[in-house]
């Protein structure tokens, strides 16, 4: 944590910003801390999140999507909220120029469960705009340092169409690789596209991950997480070897404020991490 | 240390704690007695049975300010508001009430992340604890025997107050109270007899009866989590919630809070202000999904934090039997019937 008061924000300076997606509504936004001693006290890991502050406007709890490997920076991707309920701080933060200054909390919440990943065969499974905490993980699994402490990396990631795809330059720097299996796949391709088309429950099907001393970590939308998981179950893998992170409405991000609960567990200080296994003890309650 | 007062000088008592620091009382308030900070010590009024909000307000005020900025300034211009809090007396204090603030600590103070505000709060506070009078009965709305909670129950307060006739017997309970206790010239020695005196309102308070079943922590849980899905039930036991959140609010042991920027000619404050589980906007996601739509998600949200929830995250049932939110549910809805039902359900 960055403060000694958790709900003080810490000032941060927008060096980048990179259009994802066509629909130019999903953003990357590269953060670099004001103060060293902030950027000092932010220490995070893979899977966890941090409220993204702009005072007049509110906050908003925000996966990371870079990885402890990189210093210097922390970077989020955004998606501009509003269709449905008015996304005010996403929408103020996609308004933002390089160069202007928001705030940060955290690093809140669990992580990915590293310890447990290590030495096992990591199958990462995202969909759209679900990929950002997943990319961090890559990133970390991927750097020099880490790629030995993990087996066989797998990535599955589908968007709708070619141009909803996410980190495009490193999905091909990815498919060069020789130490990780990327597979990526959109629902529906178009001219351009000369990669694999076809839903990621199919695909994962059809690659077919060996459960043994497997981990499969699966974010995307919910249809996209209720078809694939019948696709691990009868690939043998078990509940406990599949993990999700979670969303609820947050307003606090450290498990003071009530609202993100399902049931006994708090989505930001709990989780957002959770196994099958987990969730399996919880009321459907989200 | 047993001390004791007459009730008709209980202003000069208000007046020496008013020397020390700030002094927050019961006064009356045209509809009822409600918790308030003292400016004339006659204000006092323990001529009550309980106060119409908890006293939760004093550590946990329903807008706490975070910080102050200037919109269009930069962020690091923004400053943080410092607290500053003065001595605070807490006086006249009901057992039940007392009670929610150990159950509030836990969640506030000792579970995880430290809540800087609670806890400063907290620290700035001396509690006087103040036991129901035993010789008028329980409110029917009351519950507090079921958990476990006795009308004149010392605990959690620094100093502990009963009446004894004209008199008020003031026992310090905790180092804090005993050394406030001590330096209070006000106060006259306590006898022998007011001491056992004491000792047996205490335990006289043990047995002073409101509505009661018995209610083990971890049945309570355990049946609430079997009848989780039993949509019939929650729907026929909030059929006529209109999810105000008035029982949140007067709750002494509701925390959820919304964190909210308020903005008006330049000047920005980010703030907490209470919030409640009761409104349908308040797990409203941004991408529109919402996992309590229903009123029936919601009351069964609420139920269920307090009986089932809190027991397997911190070991109690967050509840302490005050009976504030039957009272003042506009539409008559009594927790402790709906315990009770599930219990048989």
């Amino acid at each position: 944590m960055i403060n000694k008061n958790p709900y003080i924000p810490a000032p941060v300076e927008i060096t980048k910003i990179i259009d994802e997606v066509d629909t130019h509504d999903i953003k990357t936004f590269r953060l670099v801390f004001s103060n060293k001693d902030d950027e000092a006290n932010f220490k995070y890991l893979p899977g966890q999140f941090a409220e993204l502050s702009i005072y007049g406007k509110g906050e908003s709890p925000i996966g990371i999507a870079s990885s402890p490997t990189e210093p210097g920076y922390v970077e989020f991707t955004v998606m501009r909220m509003g269709a449905v309920v008015p996304g005010t701080v996403t929408s103020a933060l996609h308004d933002l120029d390089e160069g202007a200054k928001i705030g940060i909390r955290g690093p809140l919440g669990n992580s990915w469960p590293i310890e447990f990943l290590e030495k096992k065969n990591i199958v990462v499974v995202g969909g759209g705009f679900a990929f950002t905490t997943l990319r961090s993980l890559i990133h970390y699994m991927l750097h020099k340092d880490n790629r030995k402490r993990f087996g066989d990396i797998t990535v599955i990631y589908g968007a709708r169409n070619p141009g909803l795809l996410l980190y495009k330059d490193e999905l091909a720097a990815w498919e060069k690789r020789d130490d990780i299996k990327s597979i990526i796949t959109v629902d529906k391709g178009n001219e351009a596209w000369q990669g694999r088309e076809g839903f990621v429950p199919a695909v994962c099907k059809e690659v077919a991950p060996s459960p043994k001393n497997s981990v499969a970590l699966i974010c995307g939308p919910p249809a996209m997480i209720k078809f694939t998981l019948p696709v691990f179950f009868e690939l043998g893998f078990s509940k406990e070897n599949i993990l999700t992170s979670l969303e609820m409405r947050m307003k606090c991000g450290i498990g003071k404020c009530g609202r993100c609960n399902v049931g006994y567990k708090y989505v930001c200080s709990d989780g957002p991490v959770f196994s099958l296994g987990e969730l399996d003890e919880l009321p459907r309650d989200f | 240390m047993l001390k004791k007062i007459s009730i008709n000088k209980i202003s000069e008592l208000a007046a020496a704690l008013m020397d020390k620091g700030l002094l927050l009382a019961p006064v009356k308030e045209i509809s009822g007695h409600n918790f308030a900070e003292i400016k004339d010590p006659k204000q006092v009024d323990l001529d009550f049975h309980n106060t119409i909000a908890s006293p939760k307000s004093v550590f946990f005020p329903h807008k706490e300010d975070f910080i102050k900025y200037e919109t269009g300034k930069p962020i690091d211009a923004a400053s943080e508001v410092a607290l500053n809090l003065p001595l605070t007396f807490l006086f006249g204090v009901r057992p039940c009430d007392v009670k929610s603030f150990s159950i509030m600590d836990i969640h506030f103070n000792a579970s995880g992340i430290t809540d800087p505000y609670w806890k400063q709060r907290r620290e700035a506070a001396v509690i006087f604890g103040y036991a129901f009078d035993l010789e008028k009965s329980a409110h029917p709305e009351e519950f507090y025997q079921t958990l476990g909670i006795g009308a004149a129950d010392p605990e959690g307060s620094d100093v502990f107050m009963v009446k004894k006739g004209g008199d008020l017997l003031l026992n310090s309970v905790t180092p804090k109270g005993e050394k406030l206790l001590g330096e209070l010239k006000e106060l006259n020695e306590g006898k022998a007899a007011d001491k056992k005196y004491f000792d047996e309102y205490v335990k006289k308070g043990r047995e002073h009866k409101t509505r009661s079943m018995c209610l083990e922590p971890e049945a309570v849980t355990r049946k609430l989590e079997d009848l989780f899905y039993n949509t019939d039930f929650w729907t026929r036991v909030s059929s006529v919630c209109i999810s105000c959140g008035v029982c949140t609010f007067v709750c002494p042991t509701c925390y959820c809070f919304d964190i909210c920027d308020d903005t008006l000619f330049g000047q920005g404050i980010r703030r907490r202000v209470w919030d409640a589980c009761m409104f349908t906007d308040f797990t409203l996601e941004a991408s529109g999904h919402n996992p309590r739509t229903h009123v029936y998600q919601r009351l069964r949200q609420k139920i269920n934090h307090k009986y089932s929830y809190h027991v397997r995250k911190y070991g109690v049932i967050s509840c302490v039997g005050c009976g504030r939110c039957t009272k003042y549910c506009p539409v008559n809805i009594d927790i402790y019937s709906i315990i009770e039902d599930a219990m048989k359900a």
